[in-house]
């Protein structure tokens, strides 16, 4: 008897079995893939960083010499355990050519898109590794450069560099590309490429050029050392921590981390699919369970022909998952590897059958859970009710007769709906999961495609982002005077051409400051801006800086400062203080969420200046971005001329690029669940249902219609989880992305959304999809046969 | 004219790849206003022979005209609209879709029919007049949990009557129920036919044959034998009653 029944389980459900079976493969596979990518990048990052020797802090300074002020600080700090100073030179846009690009052999321009230097390989602190991670050296004539720039350039291995200085120039083939961890991130603005020593001497030896000092330091008490350094208010260009370096390595686990999320939604998904199976084999099976319990089998007994049969599923399901979850790992991995030094992959295999042991165990004790109810069915009931397991019926809210123009199909499908809300309860809740899923990771990619992004980057929305490629130059300036006639000449030549437009860029100083505790000192970039009137900034609280001794500060940094509207932040200079009232809170992405941003009539030397952003460029009228781009480019040949996008997207570009990919792979496994969790719901509604189905057909219903019927179902089902998800996704993307953007520094950021694509075109695709799926599953009505129901047995 | 013509019909299913003819060279016809009863033993072919007439089963050979059209070479479509506007079908369970009302049971298939959906006012009258008739209109707003079992039979017999079909397919509609609902049904049964729609019923009850114009024995899916007992008259109930009894035994009931 309990054979009896299992097999003719296997027999009559095995697209649902099989529809079970493909869940626990997704979901055995999407945990341990993303559990032990998780734990990998997390280890790789922390051992990555340490064997390249990541020092706690890092500070870049310029100077006319080989050594600063710095050195002498270091040497005698007591706090320091370590430092080492790395001279390089900072090349400027003429300084480097590409002589020959194998990709693209009409290339000659060398795009730096950061501040790059150029150095000797490092032996101690901040070490650099080839692709396989091993340590190398360059002989004379070579060059190494870092994955990003190599991209950025579209070169690889073989092919030849120029650098010159001065007069002297030489040429350089490219060795190999290397892993740098320190600065090889999106996040870190500074790039760095290798040549041997002989090389370095020879070419900048003597050069009479500003030096760029790299000094990386290990300390023992970071508050004590950082009080002391900022103390000193030393001129650098800029400072990180051994943390943020870390924090820059965030994406790489960001990714699996949502696919966590995503592997969690798919066991509750495959824990609602069980439970639905269950109930309704239970209910099917009704009358062999009240025969067998007067029969004399127990409970257990019962409880355990099903457990064996869940239990062979989830284990198989499990196996085929982990096995699956190896290499869908490894294409995960792949993207993170580029930028890491990956270690002993393999030895992970244990966590994934941890995973895959979870899985089996939690569907087990679900599954255990779930047949408590045969309990409840008495041998008694089973004979007087058998014929039908149909317990929840309800009378109907709508009438027919009182709907107008519906036609009677579609009355029917919404009825059904109506009256047994329950039955389609986790129906919704799979859609409206799925809706969700892709709705909040579209969230995030239309927030970083917006042209508003870029005031999180601390800069106002322009159509034209101009980098002359040698921003440096006005850095050592002794005013503004050459910086504000270069900006009028982009101003006066589009004029010449008749198009009115502010031209402006962003200037940042680097200041030690303090807020309530004098002794905590930080030295984030101060920026200001310059060519522009109007101001349009990430303000969350407040107002905007306006007279010379106001300040803006972002949220990350008044915590850290312990200051708020109102306080003041106190700018230290060696000769004297300056105070600034803070009158505003505001966020930005750039620097990790850490700066200050004063008026334009408040007033620095320009020592103090450690960097600028590229020009910006907003016509006073409209003007379509590409047409202004084209005529940029006439009037500044040798510039690097982007449009908002490009601009974005050259900031955060390989960040949108994973999370498309992300997207993809999103929509791809939702509208699968959906397909699969449609077809299981049909299959069991037809099965269910044969009564029903064959009275529409005696009394004419055609096939089109009774389908119709059907899967027009699923779909109002699906259009209300649309309706809800759409819904849900407003406080949920807030409460899951928030803290994202958080921690990338805009934790107020708002979530924009493109309507068309998140409320039309997704939906009308899961629509179109699910339906379509709906509709073919909907043809086994034609196998629904009257005279084996019109018979009492 | 023949309402119903059915020559040479065969119908056979392959199960577990043997063939199994259910139905051989049938032959019949049923003419129009005639109410013709099936009986035969369980599992004879009745219920398949009542499918495959009515076009919700295919044959395997023979020809079928319904009112002098062929069905062959109809497609499901075309098919499904004559079940829907000529043909009316009674079963042996009361089968309705138990999320509507009674009332809304009836009135489906009319609503269907009705694709400019202009006359569902006229519908709605033609409903309500047939459940007066026969009894119902008390339980119109009913769920179908609420009403008993010859409550329900009777809605299905307005349900099939909805559209003024011209023939009525009952496969066991009496079967069941207890004796006083199979009375009252195959009243209202014997009414309609008196009005003029065709019925053929498959029964096991001799009682119920015996109210009906003609009785067709099938055995092994083949016509083993008939017998015409007139129009039925309430006054020779009895007599018809004894005589078909009579030839049933001869027939190997
Ligand atoms: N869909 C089917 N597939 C295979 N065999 C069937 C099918 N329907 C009926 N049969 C067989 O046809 C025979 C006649 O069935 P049926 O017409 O229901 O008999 P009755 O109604 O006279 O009791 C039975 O032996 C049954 O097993
Ligand atoms: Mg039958």
């Amino acid at each position: 008897m309990l054979l009896h029944i299992l097999k003719k389980d296997l027999k009559r459900k095995h697209s649902m079995n099989i529809i079970l079976l493909l869940f626990v493969i997704m979901a055995a596979a999407f945990l341990a893939s993303s559990v032990s990518n998780l734990i990998t990048i997390q280890g790789a990052v922390t051992s990555f960083l340490e064997m390249a020797e990541t020092p706690d802090f890092i500070t870049i300074a310029l100077s006319e010499e080989e050594k600063s002020d710095i050195d002498t600080f270091l040497k005698d700090c007591a706090y320091v355990t370590e430092y080492e100073v790395i001279d390089c030179h900072t090349i400027m846009e003429d300084e480097i050519e590409i002589i020959s690009c194998a990709n693209d052999p009409g290339r000659h321009k060398y795009e730096k898109g950061n501040t790059v230097c150029i150095e000797t390989v490092p032996e101690h602190l901040m070490k650099v590794f080839d692709q396989e991670g091993r340590l190398f050296t360059l002989k004379e004539g070579e060059i190494a450069i870092p994955k990003l720039q190599a991209e950025l350039n579209n070169l690889q291995v073989g092919d030849i560099l120029k650098l010159s200085c001065g007069d002297k120039q030489r040429e350089f083939t490219i060795k190999l590309i290397v892993k740098d961890a320190v600065f090889g991130t999106q996040f870190m603005g500074f790039k760095r490429l290798f040549v041997s020593d002989q090389d370095y001497e020879w070419l900048y030896g003597d050069s009479m050029s500003v030096h760029t000092l790299l000094y990386g330091v290990n300390y023992e008490d970071k508050d004590a050392f950082m009080s002391e350094f900022n103390q000193e208010n030393f001129q650098v260009v800029s400072s990180v921590d051994g943390g943020t370096i870390k924090m820059c390595y965030v994406f790489d686990m960001l990714i699996a981390g949502i696919l966590l999320v995503v592997s969690i939604c798919l066991i509750l998904i495959a824990f609602l699919v069980l439970r639905f199976t269950i109930v309704f084999t239970l209910q099917e099976d009704y009358k062999e369970i009240g025969v067998m319990k007067a029969i004399g089998i127990s409970d257990m007994g019962i409880k355990g022909i099903y457990l064996l049969k869940y239990f062979a599923i989830a284990l198989f399901g499990s196996a085929v998952g982990l096995i699956l979850s190896f290499p869908f790992e490894k294409l995960l991995l792949f993207k993170t590897m580029a930028n890491l030094v990956v270690q002993d992959v393999e030895s992970r295999a244990e966590i994934n059958l941890l995973c895959a042991a979870a899985v089996i165990f939690v569907v087990i004790l679900f599954c255990y859970s779930t047949t408590g109810k045969v309990k409840k069915f008495t041998a008694i009931e089973a004979i007087r009710n058998g014929g039908n397991g149909e317990r929840f019926s309800k009378g109907s809210l709508l009438c027919l007769h009182k709907t107008r123009k519906m036609p009677p199909f579609v009355y029917l499908a919404c009825n059904d709906v109506l009256s047994n809300m329950k039955q389609y309860l986790v129906l919704t809740v799979i859609f409206c999961m799925g809706t969700l899923l892709i709705l909040i990771p579209l969230k995030a990619i239309h927030t970083l495609k917006d042209k508003n992004i870029i005031r999180s980057f601390n800069m106002q929305p322009a159509s034209a982002f101009i980098d002359s490629g040698n921003m440096e130059k006005y850095i050592g300036e002794k005013d503004d005077t050459l910086l504000i006639s270069d900006l009028n000449q982009v101003k006066d030549a589009l004029k010449a051409k008749g198009v009115e437009a502010e031209v402006w860029l962003e200037k940042e100083y680097v200041v030690s400051c303090y807020g309530s505790d004098p002794e905590r000192l930080c030295n984030y970039y101060t920026s200001q801006l310059i060519g522009k009137e109007e101001e349009d900034y990430d303000l969350i609280e407040g107002k905007l800086p306006v007279f010379p001794n106001e300040i803006m500060v972002t949220e990350k940094t008044a915590e850290e400062l312990g200051v708020g509207i109102g306080d003041y932040v106190y700018y230290q200079y060696p000769d004297r203080e300056e105070a600034f009232l803070v009158t505003g809170l505001y966020q930005s992405m750039m620097n990790m969420g850490n700066g200050f941003r004063v008026s334009q009539k408040a007033v620095f030397e320009s020592q103090y200046l450690g960097g600028l952003f590229v020009i910006q460029v907003e016509p006073v009228d409209d003007m379509e971005e590409e047409e202004l781009k084209e005529l940029l480019h006439q009037l500044f040949p040798a510039y690097k001329i982007s449009t908002g996008n490009e601009y974005i997207s050259s900031m955060i570009g390989g960040v949108l690029d994973q999370m498309d990919a992300l997207q993809m792979l999103l929509s791809g496994v939702v509208l699968s669940i959906n397909v699969l969790i449609t077809v299981l719901m049909m299959k069991t509604l037809i099965t269910k249902e044969r009564g029903e189905i064959a009275i529409l057909k005696s009394i004419g219903f055609s096939d089109q219609a009774i389908k119709g019927w059907q899967s027009i179902r699923i779909l109002i089902v699906l259009g209300a989880a649309i309706f809800f998800g759409t819904l849900l996704s407003e406080p949920l993307s807030q409460l899951s992305l928030g803290p994202i953007f958080g921690m990338m520094g805009a934790p107020s950021m708002k979530l924009i959304t493109r309507p068309f694509e998140a409320y039309v075109v997704y939906p009308v695709i899961m629509l179109g999809v699910t339906g379509t799926a709906a509709y073919l599953c909907a043809s086994s009505i034609k196998k629904v046969d009257l005279k084996e129901i019109n018979t009492v047995e | 004219m023949n309402q119903l013509a059915v020559k040479d019909l065969c119908k056979t299913y392959i199960v577990n790849k043997r063939p199994n003819n259910v139905l051989r060279n049938i032959s019949l016809n049923i003419e129009e206003g005639e109410m013709a009863a099936i009986m035969g033993p369980s599992g004879s072919g009745k219920s398949t022979l009542l499918y495959t007439v009515s076009g919700m089963d295919s044959a395997t050979a023979g020809k079928i005209s319904f009112f002098g059209k062929e069905i062959e070479g109809l497609s499901a479509k075309e098919m499904s609209r004559i079940r829907l506007t000529q043909m009316g079908f009674i079963f042996q369970q009361m089968y309705l879709l138990k999320n509507l009302t009674i009332y809304d049971n009836i009135v489906l298939p009319a609503y269907q029919a009705d694709g400019g959906r202009k006359n569902r006012e006229r519908i709605n009258e033609r409903a309500r007049e047939l459940m007066r008739k026969l009894g119902i209109i008390e339980i119109a707003e009913n769920d179908i949990t609420e009403v008993s079992g010859g409550q329900l039979q009777r809605a299905c017999i307005c349900r099939s009557l909805i559209n003024q079909p011209k023939m009525i397919f009952a496969d066991e509609p009496t079967g069941a129920l207890n004796q006083q609902n199979s009375k009252e049904v195959m009243k209202e049964l014997n009414r309609i036919n008196k009005e003029g729609t065709t019925i053929m019923l498959v029964t096991h009850d001799s009682k119920v044959a015996a109210k009906c114009d003609r009785v067709l024995y099938i055995e092994d899916g083949s016509i083993k034998g008939e017998m015409s007992l007139g129009k039925f008259e309430e006054e020779k109930l009895r007599e018809r009653e004894r005589k078909l009894s009579g030839w049933l035994l001869e027939m190997g009931w």
